[in-house]
C-alpha cells in the first residue's frame, strides 16, 4: 500500500491551545492567533517557519483560513479548510503530512477555533442549525420536518439500536462519561473537573432519549493547534518529535453512518456481523490494537466510545458495553481512553484538544494523568478514520 | 387550515416525485429496473448498480421500527408543545429506512421491530408527510 511510504516520515513538532471555557467572550481570530503562537513557541519555531495552514472548522463557529492568513500576517504557501463538522481532525493532519512530504510546505499548522458562545442562536439543533437543510438531510441523520435535529439525536438512534441489538444498558454506558470526568479532574485545562458517578449519569435529564445530559459533550469556546513537519526537520526542533506512524482516511458510502460502523443497521446501512480485520492504520504502522498504550476518540456522545472500540477491533461487536467497565478505560487501566477528559469533560475543540494531549502523553508531559511509558497512541473514531502516533 | 409553523421539506428536482406521491396518498420511491434495488434518498441513478433505468414505484406503506428516540429538549420552538415527542427510523418492507414520527402510540409503548403502517398527514395545502402508526389487525 502506497501510504506505507509515509510511515514515520512526518511528525508533530509543536502543539498549543488557548484556555477552554463555556463562554470566553473572545474573537475567533484572537483565539486562533493564541493557539498558533503557543504551538510555534512549543516547537521552538518562528512565524516564518510556518508556511502552511489547514483549518478544521471555520465560519460560522470558528475563524477561516484565509482570514487568519491576512489578519495574523501569516506567510503561507498553501492553505485549506474543511466545512464545519468535527469529523475532519485526522483528515487535516493527514493532508498536512502529505503536503510536507510532497514539498508543498515545510510546516503546516492544523487548527480548530470554536466559539459556540459567539452567536445568538444555538448552532447545534433547531432553526439555527443548517444541517437539516442540506439536500437529502443532515450528516448525522437530521430531518427537521419531523423535529429530528442536532448531532446528538443521530447518536441517540445508534444508542437505542445498540442497547436493543446487544442487550446493553444506559447504566453500562455511564462508565464512559464517568471515566473521562475522572481524567478531567486531573487536567487543569479541563472545563468540567468535578467527578461524577454512574448515578449522576442516570439522574441527569434526558436530552434526546435514551441519551442523558451526561452522555453529551460540552458546548464551549477555545482553539487548539498542531504543527506538522517532516520528521527530519522535527528532529532539529526544541521538543522530541511525535511521529505519524499510521493513518487511514475517512470512509464514505451507503454503508457508513457517522456514529457507527458498517453492518450496524442505521440509516441505509445493511445489517451484518461486522468484523474489522486488521485495519489499514495498523498495517501502515506495523502495530495491532494490543500495541496501543492509550486510545483517543471523538466522544461528542458517550456511545461513540463503544462504536469506535468495536470498529477498530479492540473488542468484538456488541462487547464494548462490558469492555468499558471496571476502570479498563481509565488511566491505570489496560486501555486508557481520552486522558484529557475528552469532549465530554475537557472541552469540545473538535478533537484537536485530544491531538494536543496525545502529543503531550508521548512526550511524558501529562503529570498526574500520565500513561506510564506511553509509546504508541491511537486516534480512532466511530466514523472510521485514524492516526497512530509514536514517540 | 391553521398556519403550519414546523419546518417544511426542501423539495428538489430529484425528490419532487416523492412529495407528489405523498400528496396523492401514495408512498413512492425509485426502483432500479436492472437490479431491482429500491432506494432512499432519491438519486439520479441506482446507488447499487449505477443504472439510469429506474422508475418510481408505489410501496406498501408497511414497515417496522428500526430505532427511535424521544426529544426532551425543544430545539425548534414549533415543536415545543410536542415535548416529549418521538422520532423513529422506520424500515420499510421494501428495505429503505425513513425518519418519521410515530402517531397513535405512547412514547413508552414503542418497541424495536414494532410493525407500523403509513399515515398521510396533510400539514399544508401543498405538503403531505409520511407518518406511521402501529399496524392495525385486519
Amino acid at each position: 500500500m502506497a501510504t506505507e511510504n509515509l510511515k514515520d516520515k512526518t511528525a508533530v513538532c509543536g502543539v498549543g491551545h488557548t484556555p477552554y471555557g463555556r463562554r470566553l467572550n473572545r474573537s475567533t481570530i484572537d483565539l486562533a492567533g493564541e493557539a498558533i503562537r503557543n504551538a510555534l513557541d512549543d516547537g521552538g519555531m518562528e512565524r516564518d517557519d510556518l508556511d502552511g495552514l489547514i483549518v478544521s472548522f471555520g465560519t460560522p463557529i470558528g475563524a477561516d483560513a484565509d482570514t487568519l492568513a491576512y489578519a495574523l500576517g501569516l506567510k503561507l504557501k498553501m492553505y485549506n479548510q474543511t466545512w464545519a463538522h468535527g469529523r475532519f481532525t485526522a483528515s487535516c493532519i493527514q493532508w498536512a503530512a502529505m503536503a510536507v512530504n510532497a514539498g508543498l510546505a515545510n510546516a503546516v499548522a492544523c487548527l480548530a477555533t470554536i466559539s459556540f458562545s459567539g452567536f445568538r442562536r444555538p448552532m447545534m439543533g433547531g432553526a439555527g442549525d443548517s444541517e437539516g437543510a442540506r439536500e437529502a438531510g443532515g450528516g448525522h441523520g437530521e430531518d427537521p420536518v419531523f423535529g429530528m435535529t442536532s448531532p446528538g439525536a443521530g447518536a441517540a438512534l445508534v444508542a437505542r439500536k445498540y442497547f436493543a441489538r446487544f442487550g446493553a444498558t444506559s447504566q453500562q454506558l455511564a462508565a464512559v462519561p464517568v471515566a473521562f470526568r475522572k481524567h478531567a479532574s486531573l487536567n487543569p485545562a479541563a472545563i468540567m473537573r468535578e467527578p461524577v458517578t454512574a448515578d449522576d449519569h442516570q439522574n441527569s435529564r434526558f436530552v434526546c432519549e435514551p441519551l442523558h445530559l451526561l452522555d453529551y459533550c460540552l458546548i464551549n469556546d477555545g482553539a487548539a493547534c498542531v504543527i506538522v513537519t517532516t520528521s527530519e526537520r522535527a528532529r532539529d526542533l526544541r521538543k522530541p518529535p511525535v511521529y505519524l506512524s499510521g493513518m487511514q482516511g475517512l470512509p464514505g458510502g451507503r454503508e457508513e453512518f457517522i456514529w457507527t460502523y458498517p453492518g450496524f443497521g442505521t440509516s441505509q446501512q445493511d445489517v451484518f456481523d461486522y468484523r474489522p480485520g486488521l485495519q489499514p492504520v495498523y498495517q501502515m504502522a506495523g502495530a495491532t490494537p494490543q500495541d496501543v498504550d492509550a486510545l483517543f476518540t471523538y466522544d461528542a456522545f458517550s456511545i461513540l466510545a463503544w462504536t469506535a472500540l468495536e470498529r477498530f477491533g479492540f473488542c468484538g461487536q456488541g462487547e464494548a458495553a462490558a469492555f468499558t467497565q471496571g476502570g479498563r478505560i481509565e488511566v491505570g487501566g489496560a486501555l486508557p481512553m481520552n486522558t484529557n477528559g475528552g469532549l465530554l469533560s475537557e472541552g469540545h475543540i473538535m478533537g484537536w484538544n485530544h491531538q494536543v494531549e496525545i502529543v503531550r502523553q508521548l512526550r511524558g508531559e501529562c503529570g498526574q494523568r500520565q500513561v506510564a511509558d506511553a509509546r504508541i497512541i491511537q486516534w480512532a473514531n466511530a466514523y472510521g478514520d485514524s492516526l497512530i502516533y509514536r514517540r | 387550515m391553521a398556519e403550519y409553523k414546523k419546518p417544511l421539506p426542501a423539495v428538489s428536482s430529484l425528490n419532487q416525485p416523492y412529495w407528489d406521491g405523498l400528496r396523492r396518498r401514495e408512498l413512492t420511491l425509485p426502483r432500479c429496473n436492472d437490479c431491482g434495488k429500491i432506494w432512499y434518498p432519491p438519486a439520479p441513478f441506482c446507488p447499487v448498480c449505477w443504472s439510469r433505468n429506474f422508475a418510481w414505484q408505489r410501496l406498501s406503506g408497511r414497515g417496522k421500527v428500526n430505532s427511535w428516540v424521544v426529544f426532551h429538549q425543544a430545539y425548534f420552538s414549533s415543536f415545543k408543545d410536542d415535548i416529549p415527542y418521538n422520532v423513529a427510523e422506520v424500515e420499510l418492507e421494501e428495505g429503505p429506512r425513513l425518519l418519521t414520527n410515530l402517531v397513535a402510540v405512547g412514547n413508552d409503548d414503542i418497541t424495536i421491530d414494532m410493525p407500523v403502517e403509513i399515515v398521510f398527514d396533510d400539514v399544508t395545502e401543498e405538503v403531505t408527510l409520511a407518518k406511521f402508526r402501529p399496524t392495525r389487525k385486519a
